[in-house]
C-alpha cells in the first residue's frame, strides 16, 4: 500500500489543492461573516466537501474510463449549454445559470473540463496528427463550439479562458509555429483595432511580417492574413454589441482612477486593500477594506484581496507560490506522462488554472481589465469549486497513470 | 524525456522549456506587482484605506464668555442648530424635500453639497445654520425621506445684559476665503470668526481649540461606532473668558443718555486706563449678527446714513476745540514761557496779519487759570504763537494725540496732529503761515482727535500727569486651569512738573465749580469735579459739542470724554450728560439732565 502511495499518489497536487481550498474558506469567512451573506461560508464548505469527493473519484478512476467518457461528457455539455441559452436565468447580465432541482449550476465551468478531455482524447488517437489540416480544424472546432455558445450568453471572460487554453494545448500537441502565429495574429490585430486606426495598421503590419517569417507556403500566409484583417475590421462591430458594462470595463481598464466611483471602483478599492496589507497584513478578520465592505462581491472575483489585506505580502506570496508550484507540477506531469491523453490533458488543465490565476490576480492588482473569472479554489461559487477540484483530480489521475501508454 | 509520439513537435524539449519559461514570466510579473503594491507603495495605500474607513468629525470649541468688571455675564454662548448633509448620500429627491422644509432653493442646496463633496464625500456640509426649533423638528420628523441629512449643534452669541456696547464687543461672522487661506489649519469653511471689536482682537483667546472624533464607517457611509472605542479622540477645548473693565450698569446709563444724539462717549478709569463705558451712536443690536444675519439687516446697517457700524469713539476725528487749550497751557508753562502771574487783556478779538480771530466774550484781564476757566480764546491765540508749532506738536504727542492709543479694540484712528512737515506737505513749503497755527491754539483747524484719545487726555490730567494705556479687557480667565491672567498695562509719566499740572487742574476745577466757568452744568452736587468744554467747528453744519472731565477732583475715580455731533456749545448739552454719567458711577443713580438748566445755558451763550 505504501508502495502504491509513493509511486502513484500525487501528494503535491493533493496538498496544494487542500491548502488553497482552506485559504479560500478562511477568506470567504472573513469577507462575509458579519454581514447578510454569512451563509456563503457554509455553502462553500459544503461544495468543498462535494468537490473533495469528486476529486478523489476522478483521481482513482481507471485511465481508460475517462478517455472513453470524454466525448460523451462533451456532447452532454454542449446540449446543456444550448438549453441554458434558451431557458437559463439571468444572473449579472449573463444567461449562465441553470436551476435543476433547486440547485444552481454553471455549466460553462464544466464545459472547460469536458472540452479539454475531448480535445485530449481526440488528439490522443493514433491516427490523428495535429499537423494535418483536417485534424487541426476539428480540434479548433472542439474548442470553438462551447466557446461560441458561452460567448452568446454573453460571458466574455470564460470565452477568453477557452482561447487562452487552446493555445498551449495546440502548442504542446505539436502544432506548427505558423499555425500558432496564424491564430495569434488576428488577436494582435483585433487588439490594435480596439485602440485606433493607426494602431490597427501597425498591428496588421507586424502580423504580416510574422506570418511571412514563419511561412510554410504563401497561400497559407495570405489566408491567415486575410482572416486577421477580417477579425480586426469586425472588432468594432463586436465591441458595439457588447453590453455597456463590458465596454466600460475595457475603457476603464487603462485608467480605473478616472472613474473611481463607477467602473474603476472595484479595482481602486482592491489595490488599496492589497497595498495597505503591507508585509504581514492587518491580521485575520481585521482588514478594514474587507470588514467594512469596501469591495463589492469580495468573496467572488476579488477574493485575492482578503489574503492580500489580512495576511500581507507574506500571505499573498504564499497563495501565489502555491499556485505557481501547482502549475509547474502540471507541466512536469505533462512532460513525464507516457500517454498522449494524459500529457495533453495535463497541459489543458494546467492552462486553465494558470489562466484563471493570472487574470484574476492580475485584475485585483490592476494589471488586467476586469474580466469576471474566479480564482481557483478560493472564489466563492459551487460549480467553479467542484469543477476545479475535479480538474485537480484529473491531474492526480494523469500523474498516477503517467507510465501507461 | 518524451513520450512515444509520431508528430515531431509534440511535447518536445524546446516546447517544455518555452512553457516553463512563460509560466515563470507570468508569475514573476504577478510577484513584482505584489511587491510594488505591498512593499513599495504600502504607506500610500495604507493611508488611502484609512481615509476610506474612518470618518473624522470635527468638534467645534465653545467660545469664551465676556463679563463686566463686577463679574456680570454680558456675552454668553448658546446652542444654535445647523442642518447638514453628507455628500455621499445626497440625491436630488432629498434636495427637493429639504428645500421645502428649510424654505430654500434646492439648486442652492445642491450647490453647497457639491462644493463640500470636493473636500470630502462623507464630511457633513452645513446647509442652513441657526434654524429655529420648529424647523429642526420638522426636519427630524421627515428624516426617513432625507438621505444623509443630520444636524449639528453649534454655538452662537447670546447677549444678556441690557446693554448693547455693539462697537466695543463687536461681532462674529463666517470666515472669509482670504482668512481661510491664512489661518486654514485651525479653521474650516463655515466657522465663525470675530470680525470687529473685542470679538476680533481677542479671537485667539475666545475661540478655544477644536476637537476630533474618529468614527469607523463602512462603504455605505454608515457609522459603525467610535474608532478604537474613542481612544484616539481629541476633546475640544473651551475658549478663554474675558473680564472687562466695563461697568454694565454705567454702560446702560451712558447708552440711554446718548439715545437721541449722534456721537460718542468714553468713560475711563484714570488710575488704570480701563474703559468703564464706551458708546458710539447710532449703534445696533449685536444679536443681529448672532447666528445667521438676514441679508436685509446687513444691507440696512451698511447703507444707513448714520453709519451705525462705524465706531465713532475710536475711529472718528473731530477738532478738539477749546478742550485743547490745556495742551497749549502745559507747553507754555513747562517751557518756562509763562507762569501763574502772566496776564493778558482779552478784548474779544485777536488780530494777526490781515485776519481777525474772534473770541466769544470780552474777558478782560486773565491769567492761565482764568483763561481755562472762562475759555478765553484770545489768551491762547497769542500763547500758541509763543509756544510755536514744534513745541505744540511735541506736547500734543505727549498727551497722546497724533498717534493711536493701542487700545485692544480692533480699529482706531491716530488722529491728526499737525507739524511743520505736515503743512509743508499739504500746502507746499513757504505756502503756509503762522496764521494756520493760531487756530491750533484753540483746537480748531487741521487737528483731529478721537473721543478715546480725549478720554485718555482727561485721565492724564486727572491722575496728575501719567499717560495710560487704554484697554477694554482687565483679565483673561483660563477655564481649563482655572487661572486669571491680568492684562499688563503700564502708564508713562508725561514728565510735567507738579506745578504745571496743578495750575491746569485748578483751571479745570474753576471751569466747573466757580462762577464764570463754562462747565457749570457739569457740577455734581456733593463733590468737586473738574472739566473743560469745547466746541468743534463744523464747516458742513452745526458745530459739534465736546466735554471732558473727571471726578472727584481729589482722587478721581472716573474720567469722561463726550462728543455730541451737531449739538452746538459744549457746555450746554455735553456737560450735563457727563455730569449725569459721573454721578451714576460715583453714587449709583442717574441724574436726569435738567432741561431748564439747558434752556438757561442756551440763552446765556
Amino acid at each position: 500500500m505504501n508502495q502504491y502511495f509513493k509511486e502513484y499518489f500525487d501528494t503535491k497536487t493533493f496538498l496544494i489543492c487542500l491548502g488553497l481550498v482552506a485559504m479560500g474558506l478562511l477568506s470567504i469567512y472573513s469577507a462575509t461573516f458579519d454581514i447578510n451573506n454569512a451563509a456563503n461560508f457554509h455553502r462553500q464548505a459544503v461544495w468543498a466537501a462535494i468537490g473533495f469527493v469528486g476529486m478523489l473519484i476522478t483521481a482513482f478512476l481507471p485511465a481508460r474510463t475517462i478517455q472513453r467518457l470524454a466525448f460523451g461528457l462533451y456532447a452532454t455539455v454542449i446540449v446543456v449549454l444550448l438549453i441554458v441559452l434558451v431557458v437559463g436565468s439571468t444572473i449579472k447580465g449573463a444567461r449562465s445559470w441553470f436551476g435543476v432541482a433547486g440547485l444552481g449550476g454553471q455549466p460553462s465551468e464544466f464545459a472547460k473540463v469536458a472540452t479539454i478531455l475531448a480535445a485530449a482524447a481526440y488528439l490522443a488517437r493514433m491516427e490523428v496528427s495535429i499537423t494535418r489540416l483536417k485534424d487541426l480544424l476539428i480540434t479548433l472546432a472542439i474548442f470553438a463550439g462551447p466557446m461560441a455558445l458561452i460567448l452568446a450568453q454573453p460571458d466574455l471572460g470564460t470565452a477568453i479562458v477557452f482561447f487562452a487554453v487552446l493555445l498551449p494545448v495546440l502548442y504542446w500537441a505539436g502544432a506548427t509555429n505558423f499555425i500558432l502565429i496564424a491564430i495569434l495574429v488576428p488577436i494582435l490585430v483585433a487588439f490594435g483595432a480596439l485602440f485606433g486606426t493607426a494602431q490597427f495598421l501597425i498591428a496588421a503590419g507586424i502580423g504580416a511580417a510574422l506570418l511571412y517569417y514563419f511561412r510554410e507556403n504563401r497561400f497559407a500566409v495570405a489566408v491567415a492574413f486575410g482572416i486577421a484583417l477580417a477579425v480586426g475590421l469586425s472588432v468594432q462591430i463586436v465591441y458595439d454589441r457588447l453590453p455597456a458594462y463590458q465596454q466600460k470595463r475595457i475603457a476603464t481598464f487603462l485608467n480605473p482612477e478616472t472613474d473611481p466611483l463607477g467602473a474603476g471602483y472595484n479595482v481602486v478599492q482592491s489595490k488599496i486593500a492589497i497595498g495597505s496589507g503591507g508585509l504581514a497584513g492587518k491580521g485575520y478578520l481585521r482588514g478594514t477594506q474587507t470588514q467594512l465592505n469596501y469591495i463589492p462581491e469580495q468573496w467572488t472575483d476579488f477574493i485575492f484581496c482578503v489574503p492580500g489585506e489580512e495576511f500581507g505580502f507574506i500571505g499573498a506570496t504564499l497563495v501565489l507560490g502555491l499556485f505557481a508550484a501547482l502549475v509547474f507540477h502540471g507541466i512536469n506531469i505533462a512532460t513525464l506522462s507516457k500517454n498522449k491523453f494524459g500529457s495533453i490533458g495535463a497541459i489543458g488543465v494546467t492552462a486553465v488554472l494558470a489562466t484563471h490565476v493570472a487574470v484574476n490576480v492580475g485584475m485585483s492588482m490592476g494589471l488586467m481589465p476586469v474580466i469576471g473569472i474566479p480564482l481557483p479554489f478560493l472564489s466563492y461559487g459551487g460549480s467553479a469549486l467542484v469543477a476545479t477540484m475535479v480538474m485537480a483530480g484529473l491531474l492526480m489521475n494523469f500523474y498516477a497513470n503517467r507510465k501507461e501508454h | 524525456m518524451g513520450a512515444v509520439i509520431d508528430s515531431g513537435e509534440f511535447g518536445s524539449r524546446q516546447r517544455q522549456t518555452v512553457l516553463r519559461l512563460a509560466t515563470l514570466v507570468i508569475f514573476s510579473i504577478l510577484f513584482l506587482r505584489l511587491y510594488q503594491l505591498q512593499l513599495v507603495s504600502h504607506t500610500e495605500f495604507g493611508k488611502k484605506s484609512e481615509e476610506n474607513s474612518v470618518r473624522t468629525v470635527i468638534k467645534d470649541p465653545v467660545r469664551g464668555d465676556i463679563y463686566d468688571r463686577t463679574g456680570r455675564l454680558i456675552v454668553d454662548v448658546g446652542p444654535s442648530f445647523a442642518v447638514t448633509a453628507a455628500p455621499a448620500s445626497f440625491d436630488s429627491a432629498t434636495a427637493r424635500e429639504l428645500g421645502e422644509l428649510l424654505q430654500m432653493d434646492p439648486v442652492q442646496i445642491t450647490e453647497r453639497v457639491n462644493k463640500g463633496r470636493q473636500y470630502s464625500r462623507f464630511s457633513p456640509v452645513r446647509i442652513k445654520r441657526d434654524v429655529d426649533f420648529k424647523t429642526l423638528s420638522a426636519v427630524e420628523e421627515h428624516l426617513y425621506l432625507l438621505r444623509g441629512i443630520s444636524y449639528e449643534v453649534e454655538s452662537k452669541r447670546l447677549y444678556n445684559a441690557p446693554i448693547r456696547a455693539s462697537h466695543l464687543l463687536g461681532y462674529c461672522k463666517e470666515i472669509t476665503e482670504a482668512q481661510l487661506a491664512r489661518y486654514g489649519d485651525t479653521y474650516r469653511q463655515g466657522d465663525l470668526v470675530g470680525s470687529s471689536g473685542l470679538e476680533s482682537s481677542y479671537e485667539t483667546f475666545l475661540r478655544g481649540e477644536r476637537g476630533f472624533e474618529y468614527i469607523a464607517v463602512n462603504s455605505k457611509g454608515q457609522q459603525l461606532g467610535p474608532l478604537e472605542g474613542g481612544q484616539r479622540d481629541i476633546a475640544s477645548k473651551e475658549g478663554f473668558d474675558l473680564v472687562l473693565s466695563l461697568d454694565a450698569g454705567l454702560q446702560a446709563c451712558a447708552e440711554s443718555l446718548m439715545t437721541q444724539y449722534k456721537g460718542a462717549l468714553v468713560a475711563m478709569d484714570p488710575n488704570t486706563g480701563g474703559i468703564l463705558a464706551m458708546v458710539s451712536k447710532p449703534d445696533f443690536d449685536p444679536s443681529v449678527f448672532s447666528g445667521v444675519t438676514a441679508s436685509e439687516d446687513w444691507t440696512r446697517l451698511n447703507t444707513d446714513d448714520g453709519k451705525p457700524l462705524f465706531n465713532r469713539a475710536t475711529m472718528s476725528r473731530y477738532p478738539p476745540g477749546s478742550t485743547f487749550k490745556m495742551v497749549v497751557a502745559a507747553a507754555a508753562l513747562e517751557e518756562g514761557l509763562i507762569d501763574e502771574h502772566y496776564r493778558i487783556t482779552c478784548t474779544g478779538g485777536f488780530r494777526f496779519g490781515r485776519r481777525l480771530f474772534r473770541d466769544l466774550h470780552v474777558h478782560g484781564s486773565v491769567n492761565v487759570v482764568e483763561a481755562i476757566q472762562k475759555s478765553c480764546n484770545v489768551f491762547f491765540y497769542q500763547l500758541v504763537l509763543k509756544v510755536g508749532l514744534d513745541k505744540l506738536n511735541e506736547y500734543g504727542k505727549k498727551f497722546g494725540f497724533g498717534h493711536a492709543t493701542g487700545v485692544d479694540i480692533a480699529e482706531e484712528t491716530s488722529g491728526l496732529l499737525p507739524s511743520e512737515a505736515y503743512y509743508d506737505r499739504v500746502y507746499g513749503k513757504d505756502k503756509w503761515t503762522l496764521g494756520n497755527v493760531v487756530s491750533l491754539g484753540v483746537g480748531q483747524g487741521e487737528i483731529g482727535v478721537s473721543p478715546l484719545q480725549m478720554a485718555r487726555y482727561a485721565s492724564s490730567l486727572a491722575n496728575g500727569g501719567i499717560l495710560l494705556q487704554p484697554h477694554a479687557v482687565d483679565r483673561i480667565y483660563n477655564k481649563r486651569v482655572n487661572r486669571y491672567s491680568v492684562v499688563d498695562v503700564h502708564g508713562v509719566p508725561l514728565g510735567l512738573s507738579p506745578k504745571t499740572i496743578g495750575l491746569i487742574r485748578e483751571g479745570m476745577r474753576a471751569a466747573v465749580e466757580l462762577p464764570g466757568g463754562t462747565g457749570s452744568l457739569a457740577r455734581i452736587p456733593g463733590i468737586e469735579s473738574a472739566g473743560k468744554t469745547g466746541t468743534a467747528e463744523n464747516p458742513h453744519g452745526k458745530d459739534h459739542a465736546w466735554y471732558i472731565g473727571f471726578a472727584p477732583f481729589d482722587n478721581p475715580k472716573i474720567a469722561v470724554a463726550v462728543l455730541l455731533e451737531n449739538s452746538g456749545f459744549g457746555g450746554a448739552k455735553a456737560a450735563p450728560l457727563a455730569r449725569a454719567l459721573m454721578h451714576r458711577y460715583l453714587f449709583g443713580e442717574t441724574l436726569q439732565p435738567e432741561r431748564a438748566a439747558i434752556a438757561a445755558a442756551d440763552s446765556r451763550h
